[in-house]
């Protein structure tokens, strides 16, 4: 078996101009992901016995079905009840939503971590719930869900690249494209890799950082 | 106001309500029965040591008392208004009952300063100047002026429990419960710990000290309160409850937890106390 690379020099930018938009598009995810599971993750553990039974249908119907599935029902399914969303729009969405299931069970466990002294402390000083969680416990939980927040953001990276069935120009569609012209598939793919297990490993290497970080300060 | 519980009487004046008033007060955990009809007055100014074994219920009545904890039967006053319904939020009892804890959580991501002054400027809505100015002068008080900008984790046990203190006194409460201060504590860091408690004791403060410290209760206490299995079983001054307990509940509990310091306290004060006390 011959590798030919030079086949897709001339189209390594393309690749990388989907790279880019796989990092734009998992760290958009990751952000609204954390974002509205935080608040999933909150309603999970809150006194309020109905908003824990919401989310934890919630977080389970997120985590028992395909994202694919999930984007599809966005992309596809919404128009039929007259909402049509351009594809960047519904990928974005739906990898935030699916990400939101997954970042809402690390809430709950980084929230039901914090030890209960620090609630009883509240109490006792008088702060409602609202003010214990921002003020006490989200800010330490958060300390506990850093790596497990680090490692969806790793994990999008590469789920990411389901973005490509609805034609969002992102690195794996973009791959796909580089090699209907060259028709170089295993050099396309092997360097598509490539640039995702680096997109991958830098971010995981970088939050290592971030993470000791954190710890110290 | 019932005057059922008159067992302290306030003096001339009826309008001064004790602190504390406990009124048959029940509490169970399930099946569990908890405390099983429990009456206690605590006047302004006292300060009650509460012992007892451990299992017994104290620090369930303790939180009962700040209203950690919905209670099942009975009612608690503070200051003569009632306080076991629904009607009082954190706020109130916030800002009347301070509580010191075993374990002292305190909130190990803010500095010392951030913990003292979180509360007063959320709750007691002073602004940042002079919740530090009052956070100063407490941790003055508490001998760690100089660990404001430290993290609790950078603190020993002793200066935890300190702070807590501290941070329990920046919230200007008329009660203070302190739950077994020093029973998490290295030997060595009881003794800065229960100075700081003897302190607050002479300045006035109404206290319920539940511990262990079978010495440090009858040095600072007005009174002690024996419970056993869910009941008081037995109040008196310290002199009286440490010389000459009348239930032999007490007695034993006391000869348990003093023979291994080699005290008898029996000795001390000997019969005058136990002719006298009724
Ligand atoms: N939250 C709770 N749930 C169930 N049982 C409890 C709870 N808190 C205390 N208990 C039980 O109540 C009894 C009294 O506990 P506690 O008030 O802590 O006693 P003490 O402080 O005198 O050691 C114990 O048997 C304890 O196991
Ligand atoms: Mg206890």
């Amino acid at each position: 078996m011959n590798l030919d690379f030079s086949a897709i020099t001339p189209y390594l930018h393309m690749l990388l101009t989907g790279a880019k938009v796989t990092l734009q598009a998992s760290l958009l995810a990751v952000f609204f992901g954390s974002v509205f599971g935080t608040l999933v993750g909150a309603m999970r553990v809150s006194p309020i016995a109905p908003l824990r039974s919401v989310a934890a249908a919630y977080i389970y119907t997120i985590r028992g079905t395909p994202l694919l599935i999930q984007l599809f029902l966005i992309y596809f399914g919404l128009p039929s009840l007259g909402l049509n969303l351009p594809a960047f729009a519904a990928g974005i969405i739906g990898l935030s939503i699916n990400s939101s299931g997954y970042v809402g069970e690390i809430v709950r466990g980084g929230i039901e971590a914090v030890p209960k002294g620090q609630w009883e402390a509240s109490k006792v000083l008088g702060l409602s719930y609202i003010k214990t969680m921002r003020f006490i416990i989200l800010p330490q939980a958060i300390r506990n869900m850093l790596p497990a927040i680090g490692n969806e953001f790793v994990t999008l990276i590469k789920e990411s690249s389901l973005l490509s069935t609805l034609a969002i120009t992102e690195l794996t569609m973009v791959g796909q494209q580089v090699r209907s012209v060259t028709y170089a598939s295993f050099e396309t793919f092997i360097a598509v890799g490539i640039i995702y297990l680096v997109m991958t490993s830098s971010t995981s290497l970088l939050l290592q950082y971030v993470e000791k970080k954190w710890q110290v300060g | 106001m019932s005057q059922s519980a008159a067992s302290s009487a306030p003096p001339a004046a009826g309008l001064i309500q004790p602190a504390i008033e406990v009124r048959r007060l029940h509490k169970s955990f399930g099946k569990l029965d908890v405390l099983k009809g429990v009456s206690l007055t605590v006047p302004e100014g006292e300060v009650v040591s509460v012992i007892g074994p451990s299992g017994s219920g104290k620090s369930t009545m303790a939180r009962c008392i700040c209203r950690r904890e919905e209670i099942n039967k009975g009612e608690i006053f503070l200051y003569g208004k009632r306080v076991d319904g629904s009607n009082h939020s954190n706020r109130d009892i916030a800002r009347l009952v301070g509580m010191i804890f075993q374990q002292f959580n305190l909130f190990p991501h803010l500095s010392v300063m951030d913990n003292l002054t979180l509360s007063p400027i959320n709750i007691r809505g002073l602004s940042k100047e002079e919740a530090v100015e009052n956070a100063m002068g407490l941790l003055k008080r508490v001998g760690l002026e100089e660990k404001k900008d430290a993290r609790p984790g950078e603190l020993s046990g002793g200066q935890c429990q300190r702070v807590a203190i501290a941070r329990a006194l920046a919230m200007n409460p008329k009660i203070m419960l302190f739950d077994e201060p020093t029973s998490a504590l290295d030997p060595e860091l009881v003794g800065e710990v229960l100075d700081v408690i003897a302190d607050l004791a002479g300045s006035g403060m109404t206290m319920m000290i539940i511990t262990h410290e079978m010495v440090f209760a009858k040095e600072v206490s007005d009174r002690v309160v024996f419970m056993d299995e869910g009941n008081i079983m037995e109040q008196g001054s310290p002199a009286k409850i440490f010389s000459c307990p009348d239930a032999p509940r007490t007695r034993l509990f006391l000869q348990r937890m003093l023979a291994p310091l080699g005290k008898d306290f029996s000795g001390e004060s000997g019969s005058e106390a136990c002719g006298h006390e009724s």
